[in-house]
């Protein structure tokens, strides 16, 4: 039908209008930049911070000092007056007297005031008019010199920031890295050519290019110990703690400053109730964040690694292959089952909307145990046997509708979340082989 | 089974629902003529509103065509997933002069600098009181402060004369009342009321 | 008068293809006398259907086109053959169906098209 109207249309999802390799050296750009700004707050912290307190640590000289006098520094500042505590010395270097008012290294900065009169008057009180204390100076400027040293506590809450960063920065470049130029179109592609030349590569006979199927190369890349492959995860508990851990420290990081100006401002007796209201939610969010993190770090350490091996792939129907599963961890176990999987997904886009549906089409099963006990350093292990149906559907990827198939390991554990595990397999139609798998080496 | 039902053996299949499928079905008295005229005697300038899942990227795929049909070149885009952007070449098109009208569909998502730029797209020209440089035609959910050419509503009768055409020449599997519940049970939105049929038509036809 | 039409028939069509197997077959324009024809396109091709948006691919494709001298007279079948490739093949799922067919598109005088299909399905026979 002739039409005379032209529609554009932008795809998102699946297909893209842009370059995706700009897209992914964008998403580089962009974490670099993070993990740069990140590093970037870590050593403007520890050249503002730590390492001023370390010099007095390790670089000044000890000596001895005359209390003149002392007193409560006032200034006016925006939200009333700020105090500091000064301690006017005399002492010697060299034949020199040395006449200063001082108190620690932040003595000259801003952050020798604070809005705690009580704090910075309790400071005072060690100090005796007229008798000698110890003080420290700094060699190459002697005029330096302070009467009190140590690092203080809160000091490293002001990490958590650029930490978060640091780990954000780093993780997602290092996640882009990894995961550029494989993208679905070239999965796709490649498997569409002809098979790769490699110098030193077996011809091997049977092999036919096969559209719409996807690549093996992300599964058979990874050989196992006892069987021929050992199949990867279709996705990793690992990226689910980091993602959490970088939202926590990001969360808790920026929140922690407002609610250690609220717990100070109440232990001066000057409690602020609108800043303590106000920090109320991003607390409790906070809290959650870490609830969540806890929770998952749990499983992950508790559950430990699932690892399943197969005696050939890709699998063919009517197929009989060999699997080693091996599940460690410390779990006292209701069951562990395997199942060989089956799943449609199909995507349809119209109007503003996207929808995926997803339906589970077979579940045959492969392996069960019930009520077993796993122990710290003694995975379980089983060998058990996986049939593919005869005339069961081919794995099948287009752009709007995919037929997958995968080993689902599920585990019921006791007093505990349950966990499920899949492992991705590709299935061959049976003209892409010469004879199904027979059990392999 | 013939060959047509062999192709597509569900009436509810998604590329037989498509806003280009079908043709959009007017309440009596109504017709796609009708919102021509209508949208002529608004300065070419108009809004299709209405729910989600109600009809209107198929209505407005319906009045392209018409406006086709009467010599009016279109220039048309269909916003997706929280787009707030305009292609860059549908803008270009767009100054191009070569068009009379721009429809897009899925208005409001897009951000305030953009809708800024279409709305000087589409500003009269000085001097000629009403006209517009360039028509445009809207799909959104709430007015967005155009005319109002068609407000559209999916009711029961409406959805089953929608889903008697596509189970034409299919085993009658579904029936008003199956199509009244499902509507009812996604409040109005035909699209996931189709989806549902389809479901039901596969598991009632067997394997 | 009749209405015009394409009428498509495979040779000894089994009930199955095999990949590899050879799928020929011919097709034949009627009742377009008086309208010529300027090209004729013959393509075997998959595409899904079910609840996801259409993936079509084509696999084999040949025009036939006045213009560049391949004269399409609608007197005489034509035919048309191709060795069919090892996958995708047909699939009846619950969501996804995935179709093989031949698919005739003529394009007349004024605009006009005439197209036609027949399924066929692709299948390892097991």
């Amino acid at each position: 039908m002739a039409r005379n109207f032209r529609y554009f249309e932008k795809k998102r999802g699946h297909r893209r209008t842009g370059s995706r390799t700009l897209g992914s050296l964008g998403e580089a750009i962009f974490f670099a930049l993070l993990l740069v700004l990140g590093c970037a707050g870590i050593v403007a912290g520890f050249v503002w911070l730590v390492i001023p307190e370390w010099r007095v640590h390790h670089g000044f000289v000890e000596t001895t000092c005359l209390v003149l006098q002392k007193k409560l520094g006032e200034k006016e500042g925006d939200g009333g007056t700020l105090y500091r505590p000064e301690i006017q010395i005399e002492y010697e270097v060299h034949g020199i007297q040395h006449y200063r008012s001082t108190y620690d290294i932040n003595y000259d900065g801003a952050r020798a005031y604070s809005s705690d009169r009580d704090a910075a008057a309790a400071a005072l009180e060690p100090f005796e008019k007229g008798r000698a204390y110890p003080c420290w100076y700094d060699p190459s400027q002697p005029d330096v010199a302070v009467v009190v040293r140590g690092y203080q506590g809160w000091l490293w809450l002001v990490f958590l920031v650029p930490g978060s960063f640091v780990a954000i920065g780093a993780g997602g470049l290092l996640y882009t890295l990894l995961r550029w130029g494989k993208s679905a179109e070239r999965r796709a592609a490649m498997v569409q050519r002809a098979q790769p030349i490699e110098l030193f590569d077996i011809d091997r006979p049977g092999e036919t290019r096969l559209p719409n199927i996807p690549d093996l190369s992300d599964i058979t890349s990874s050989p196992g110990t006892k069987l021929a492959y050992r199949l990867p995860l279709s996705h990793s508990p690992g990226w689910t703690l980091l993602g959490l851990a970088a939202a926590c420290l990001l969360w808790n990081g920026s929140v922690s400053y407002f609610i250690v100006s609220a717990v100070r401002a109440y232990l001066a007796g000057q409690p602020d109730w609108l800043l303590t209201l106000f920090i109320l939610p991003f607390l409790a969010i906070g809290i959650a964040l870490v609830v969540c993190f806890v929770r998952q770090l749990v499983v992950a350490t508790a559950v430990g690694p699932t690892l399943v091996e197969i005696s050939d792939h890709p699998l063919l129907p009517g197929g009989e292959y060999r699997l080693l599963v091996s599940q460690s961890g410390r779990l006292n176990m209701r069951s562990l089952e395997v199942w060989l999987a089956c799943r449609e997904e199909a995507t349809y886009r119209q109007g503003t909307n996207a929808r995926t549906e997803t339906r589970q089409v077979r579940r045959l099963p492969v392996f069960r145990r019930e009520a077993l006990a796993i122990l710290p350093g003694e995975p379980f292990q089983a060998e058990c046997s996986v049939c593919v149906p005869a005339g069961a559907m081919h794995s099948f990827r287009a752009d709007h509708n995919e037929i997958d198939w995968s080993l689902v390991v599920r585990g019921e554990v006791v007093n505990r979340q349950a966990f499920e595990r899949a492992f991705p397999v590709i299935v061959h139609p049976l003209s892409g082989a010469s004879t199904p798998g027979s059990g392999g080496p | 089974m013939d060959d047509a039902a062999e192709s597509c053996p569900n009436p509810f299949s998604a590329s037989r629902i498509g806003p280009a499928k079908g043709g959009f079905l007017f309440p009596p008295g109504q017709s796609v003529e009708g919102l021509v005229d209508r949208l002529g005697a608004a300065a070419w300038r108009g809004q299709i509103v209405g729910p989600h899942g109600s009809g209107k990227s198929t209505l407005l795929a319906a009045l392209l065509a018409a406006l086709g049909r009467a010599g009016r070149r279109s220039l048309a885009v269909a916003l997706h997933d929280h787009q707030r952007r305009l292609p860059r070449d549908f803008l270009a098109a767009a100054r191009s002069g070569r068009f009379d009208l721009l429809a897009v569909d899925g208005y409001e998502q897009l951000g305030r600098w953009h809708r800024f730029l279409l709305g000087r797209l589409c500003r009269p020209r000085r001097g000629q009181l009403g006209r517009c440089r360039l028509g445009l035609v809207v799909t959104c959910h709430r007015p967005v402060g155009l005319p109002e050419l068609f407000r559209t509503a999916v009711d029961p009768p409406l959805a089953w004369r929608v889903a008697g055409r596509l189970q034409e020449g299919f085993p009658p599997l579904v029936t008003f009342q199956d199509v009244a519940d499902r509507l009812a049970a996604h409040h109005g939105d035909l699209r996931e009321t189709l989806f549902d049929l389809y479901d039901l038509f596969a598991r009632r036809r067997g394997p | 008068m009749n209405e015009p039409a394409i009428l498509i028939r495979l040779d000894d069509p089994p009930r199955t293809y095999r990949p590899g197997q050879s799928l020929s077959g011919q097709y034949r324009l009627e009742s377009v006398e008086g309208d010529p024809i300027r090209a004729v396109e013959v393509s075997v091709l998959r595409y899904t259907e079910g609840k996801g948006e259409q993936d079509l691919a084509v696999h084999e494709f040949w025009r036939r086109d006045n213009d560049s001298g391949d004269l399409v007279d609608p007197r005489r079948p034509e035919r048309f053959s191709t060795t069919l490739p090892p996958s995708p093949l047909s699939y009846d799922g619950q969501i996804i169906q995935i179709r093989w067919c031949v698919r005739v598109r003529a394009f007349l005088s004024r605009g006009r098209e005439l197209v036609a299909e027949k399924p066929f399905r692709l299948g390892d026979g097991a």
